[in-house]
């Protein structure tokens, strides 16, 4: 009887830790990269993409490893550590790292917690693991500056009303969060406007290379003025067809404070995000995407200000594992130094044959018009038309621990 | 849902069948026939999967006898992802994927919580109310599933062409009911009475009104997000 009953005990012991198993994830992203960029944003540079024309060849793209952990019954941890094969700070760091609160839904309502580094909810592109668009290789201008400057690091609430499990057509959502870390955000904007690539910022990282040792030293996730910013945001979804996302945000930083062992001030950055996506059962897809804001310094009581916009259009059609998707960006920055204004074309083909294996093979073309090119060390004609064509394969490992 | 109803679902059904062969026996009738039901969407075209049940007015008959059931969860999906069963029936949730689910509803028929697990650790969950109770995992919000469970003495789905046979009915009055996740009010249902007067074979077709929302969308990888 008791050797039952310890047994009974065992294999509830094992099954319960069996369920709070951790799942583990591993990806290899190799590109290979033809481009007749200018120099890059991220290599001191005034050129629009990742990899300009001193970089043909191959490429490590990213490597990606994550873990999720459930702790517990309704808590589970989160975290996103990624190496994009140059010379940040840290060989490998994190993109994310959070901790959720998931209690079940009750009464046709769910809600959810997450402390932690994250991402606003904000990019309908970037659905896939890692932060990433399943459709092309280089995200949008908007998703490429908020991965670059944008991380929530705070504390973030959602509430969903779950009307479709209740025989209603609609789901809402509503989102709210409180943070702080992120004051330098509106640095590289200001810098070098809009970009396009996927390498995202790591937390404890820099985005690509400072441009002179008078400016700042591109740490974004650094707080400068004891201000804590938020933003709130709404989702509507009827049934699985169609997503509407808004996001209003607001670092709340104060432009006049500085910070020198970063070299850098708290930039008061906020902006309103707007964006649809449709979805028909035989495999087309449209995106649209709207971004626009400002960034405010105050040097000495000076206030100096950029103000950003972009919006996106992107149409793909999936048939089994293929997808061809097709995706046109317009983008523009205005300050009293100039500004710069400009568009892009991505076209991009990828295989997904299953869940190892994905290849993409993409074109993008960015013309752009860019004042602060002609204030470059070795100055260039500020319109450019850069183009690059890139091979991705990516290899995944997945298991639980 | 798009879903062809898997093997599973078909033998649960042939063993349905049997009870209610059972059950119809014991009934005191004078004759029995059997009522071939065929549903047809808005356009005129088959509803396939559609549950139907098939209610007595008069006489008044038990609820079909309860049955034990599973909906496993595979790939990310609960297979079947439509089940009929009679009130007081049983169902086993066993969790064949590698991840863990976390099964819920919180549909006022049968509201429950499987907490985080794999494997098959838990006793089934009886379902003693008449209703539909969607079911919902916690931590893959794609996965959705649906539990019809009936007081009815007879019920089943229909098939690719969408047709249904309720055989040995008693004579008497019936109120035939549809039940599709498509459905545009998916809490309510379309239903007819039927006289089975000692014809062999009473044939009921039965149209919808209105159109069925659009099937949820499939082959997307499991790696976005919804």
């Amino acid at each position: 009887m008791r050797v039952a009953r310890v047994r009974a005990m065992l294999v509830l012991l094992a099954t319960t830790s069996s369920a709070h198993a951790t799942d583990w994830e591993l990806s290899l992203d190799a590109r290979a990269v033809e481009s007749d960029g200018r120099q890059s944003f991220l290599d001191r540079g005034q050129g629009k993409l990742r990899y300009d024309d001193s970089d043909d060849g191959l490429h490590l793209g990213r490597f990606r490893a994550a873990v999720n952990q459930p702790l517990g019954e309704v808590f589970a941890a989160h975290v996103e550590a990624s190496s994009w094969g140059d010379e940040d700070k840290n060989p490998i760091d994190l993109t994310e790292a959070y901790l959720e609160y998931r209690p079940y839904p009750r009464a046709g309502l769910r809600s959810r917690v997450r402390l932690g580094a994250f991402y606003p909810p904000m990019s309908l592109e970037n659905r896939a693991v890692g932060w990433e668009t399943p459709y092309t290789i280089t995200p949008s201008a908007i998703s490429s500056w908020i991965g670059e400057e944008i991380r929530t690091i705070g504390l973030e609430g959602q509430v969903d009303w779950l009307g479709t499990r209740t025989g209603h057509v609609f789901d809402l959502q509503l989102t709210g969060a409180l943070f702080g870390w992120n004051d330098p955000a509106g640095t590289m904007i200001a810098q070098h406007g809009f970009a396009f690539s996927d390498r995202q910022t790591t937390l404890f990282g820099r985005a690509g290379e400072p441009r002179s040792d008078q400016f700042a030293k591109n740490e974004l996730f650094h707080e400068i003025d004891n201000r804590v910013g938020y933003y709130v945001g709404a989702q509507g979804r009827y049934l699985d067809r169609l997503v509407l996302n808004g996001l209003h945000y607001d670092n709340r930083a104060d432009p006049m404070a500085y910070k020198a062992s970063i070299r850098d001030f708290a930039w008061e950055t906020k902006f309103d995000a707007l964006a649809l996506r449709a979805e028909t059962g035989n495999g087309w897809t449209v995106i649209a995407q709207w971004l626009s804001g400002a960034t405010y310094i105050a040097p000495g009581g000076h206030w100096l200000e950029w103000e950003f916009e972009s919006r996106s259009a992107l149409l793909a059609k999936r048939h089994g594992p293929h997808m061809l998707a097709a995706r046109y960006d317009d983008f523009d920055v205005q300050s009293d130094f100039g500004g710069e204004d400009g568009h892009a074309v991505t076209v991009c083909y990828s295989f997904e044959q299953d869940e190892r294996w994905r290849f993409a093979l993409e074109w993008i073309r960015v013309t752009s018009d860019v004042d602060a090119r002609q204030f470059l060390p070795m100055p260039e004609p500020p319109l450019a038309t850069e183009t690059k064509v890139e091979l991705s394969v990516r290899y995944t490992l997945k298991g639980t621990l | 849902m798009p879903r062809t109803a898997p093997k599973v679902l078909s033998s649960k059904l042939t063993a349905t069948c049997l009870l209610q062969l059972l059950l119809c026996a014991t009934v005191p009738a004078a004759s029995a026939a059997s009522l071939a039901i065929h549903v047809q969407k808005k356009d005129g075209k088959p509803l396939v999967g559609a549950v139907l049940t098939v209610a007595a007015e008069s006489p008044r008959l038990p609820p079909a006898a309860p049955a034990r059931a599973v909906v496993d969860q595979v790939d990310l999906a609960f297979v079947p992802d439509v089940i009929v069963i009679p009130v007081g029936s049983t169902i086993s949730f066993p969790n064949s994927d590698a991840v863990s689910h976390q099964v819920y509803s919180f549909s006022s028929a049968r509201r429950f919580q499987l907490p985080l697990y794999r494997g098959k650790p838990y006793p089934p969950v009886t379902f003693d109310q008449p209703g539909v109770v969607t079911l919902g995992c916690n931590i893959h919000d794609n996965m959705l599933a649906y539990v019809v469970v009936t007081d009815a003495p007879f019920f089943g789905r229909t098939d690719a062409k969408g047709e249904w046979v309720a055989p040995n009915l008693p004579n008497g009055s019936y109120r035939v009911t549809v039940w599709h996740p498509l459905l545009n009010d998916s809490g309510l249902s379309v239903a007819r009475v039927v006289q089975i007067d000692g014809a062999e074979r009473t044939e009921l077709p039965m149209r919808l009104a209105r159109s069925l929302r659009p099937a949820p969308i499939t082959g997307r990888p499991h790696s976005w997000d919804y």
